[in-house]
């Protein structure tokens, strides 16, 4: 499992377990607020609470879920990671929606007014907009999962090179299927395994040190003639 | 493997998208529904509590009524008196709303004016203006009372202070009498009957003095025990009943009042 795709379900977890204590986006004032939280707009006015919930905000959590969820669901072709990067922006296209929808069925002037037994009352009511510390973690979602589609998922650095990964490489350049063993890669009937600082061939029963040169010939020569399923994590395409 | 990864992810991808799309949709087709209208019940509000004409102008005092959980703190406004045409600012003074006008002869007339006006001020701590129209009856305020007394040589010397909103003449005297304000009490002197004694005063606030020669000649039915004061009291009560004819524009009004004065001679008590 990727750390790059750990992150993104992180970021996915954190945005909806804040977003049940933090509004993502609310408008903010003495006596009259909105504040829109994952079961819909909290509309206080003065002392009277109603919650709206307008459908699209359910869609916001749930897409930002997938977004999160699938690429650790999904992990053997990269395709996982394009429709993750889906899932956040529909996520993110939602939550501007369910905004939008204050805007237009909820839209509020600054101000009251309300008839009274010798005339009437004007209040005024100014109100601030304010977007809440989950949509940012929603927008920090939405450019990771696009760099882990770019990417693969392979953005962070692992070190030194594996000599086996080098191998994998060609191979999969190569379209030649192969499979992961412990310490190597299995080719036809040839492994190669990676023993302290040295490559071994092992073929039948014999095993010979060998340079990485050597080992991508050899396995490149077995692999042609001979199928076999691999695995690798978003390694297909 | 048998399912190409691509094809899965076009599947799910037009179908998440189409239903984004539906939501959009749905959410615009029920909003009507879900949205619901609220208003301010229970607002407060301003009703002329008083409006009292009195020699120094006229006093236009309003209520803030707060029947609900919110509360109106006053903090400015101004009122039109329609009737006048008069236009001033209102004042705050412990929470009550008052408005001073100069009085014009056109405060004579009516009975009860209207006063419409705003009041401006904090509702809950949003700032509110209440706008509102009512109409009052007008009190008229007009005071007399004994401001001091003398005695002496059987003339009596009453000041009046007078403050009163139209012209007035006071007199006549009815029953009056003067005794020591102790336990018995003694008369210094008494009057049975009407003593016609008038002094006018004008409109405003003024002093007037009343001088009375108190002797049998003021009628049949008057008791003079002293000319002067009790030796050996010093605190006495003046029983004034009294006539005051009003001068009002719309015609004279004769009111019958009793002025009374308990007073000490001589620095002593």
């Amino acid at each position: 499992m990727r750390v790059e795709a750990l992150l993104q379900f992180a970021l996915a977890i954190a945005f909806i377990v804040l977003w049940v204590f933090v509004p993502t986006w609310s408008l903010s004032g003495v006596n009259y607020s909105v504040s829109l939280m994952p079961w819909g707009f909290v509309v206080r006015f003065f002392g009277e609470t109603h919650v709206i919930p307008p459908p699209t905000v359910y869609a916001v959590w749930l897409f930002a879920l997938d977004a999160g969820l699938l690429p650790l669901v999904w992990r053997r072709s990269r395709y996982s990671l394009y429709l993750a990067t889906l899932f956040s922006v529909l996520s993110l296209s939602m939550l501007m929606d369910t905004i939008l929808f204050q805007q237009r069925y909820l839209q509020f002037h600054g101000y009251t007014i309300a008839p009274t037994p010798t005339g009437y009352i004007y209040v005024s009511l100014p109100t601030k907009p304010v977007l809440g510390l989950p949509t940012y973690i929603l927008l920090a979602l939405t450019i990771l999962s696009i760099f882990n589609m770019i990417t693969r998922a392979r953005w962070l650095g692992t070190g030194p090179e594996d000599p086996i990964v080098a191998v994998v490489r060609v191979l999969k350049a190569l379209n030649i299927e192969y499979s992961r063993i412990e310490h190597g890669v299995e080719v036809g009937g040839v492994r190669i395994v990676r023993q302290g600082g040295s490559l071994w061939l092992v073929r039948g029963g014999e095993a010979t040190e060998v340079d990485l040169k050597t080992a991508i010939t050899e396995t490149v020569k077995v692999g042609l003639r001979q199928p076999v399923i691999g695995v690798v994590d978003y390694g297909e395409d | 493997m048998a399912t190409n990864p691509f094809k899965i992810t076009l599947l799910i991808s037009i179908l998440s998208i189409a239903i984004a799309l539906i939501l959009i949709w749905g959410t615009a087709q029920t909003a009507p529904n879900l949205i619901r209208y609220s208003t301010l019940s229970n607002a407060p509000y301003i009703k002329v509590e008083s409006i009292n004409v009195t020699a120094n102008g006229v006093y236009i005092r309003l209520a803030i009524i707060n029947n609900g959980a919110l509360a109106f703190t006053p903090t400015g406004g101004w009122v039109e008196v329609v009737e006048t045409g008069q236009v001033v600012n209102v004042t705050i003074i412990n929470g009550t709303a008052i408005a001073k006008l100069p009085l014009t002869p056109q405060w004579m007339g009516p009975a009860s004016v209207g006063v419409k006006g705003i009041v401006s001020g904090t509702l809950n701590g949003s700032r509110a203006y209440i706008a509102f129209f009512d109409v009052a009856p007008i009190h008229v305020i007009n005071t007399i009372c004994i401001a001091d007394v003398s005695y002496t040589d059987c003339v009596l010397n009453v000041t009046l202070s007078v403050d009163t909103v139209v012209p007035v003449v006071i007199g006549p005297i009815i029953n009056m009498s003067l005794f020591t304000a102790s336990t018995p009490g003694y008369y210094v002197f008494e009057t049975i009957g009407v003593v016609n004694t008038t002094v006018y005063a004008p409109a405003g606030s003024h002093n007037v003095t009343l001088m009375i020669r108190v002797s049998p000649v003021l009628g049949r039915y008057t008791y003079v025990y002293s000319c002067n004061y009790l030796s050996g009291f010093s605190k006495y009560t003046l029983w004034l009943p009294i006539g005051v004819t009003y001068m009002y524009p719309t015609g004279n009004v004769t009111d019958y009042i009793l002025l009374t004065k308990t007073f000490v001679v001589g620095g002593g008590s």
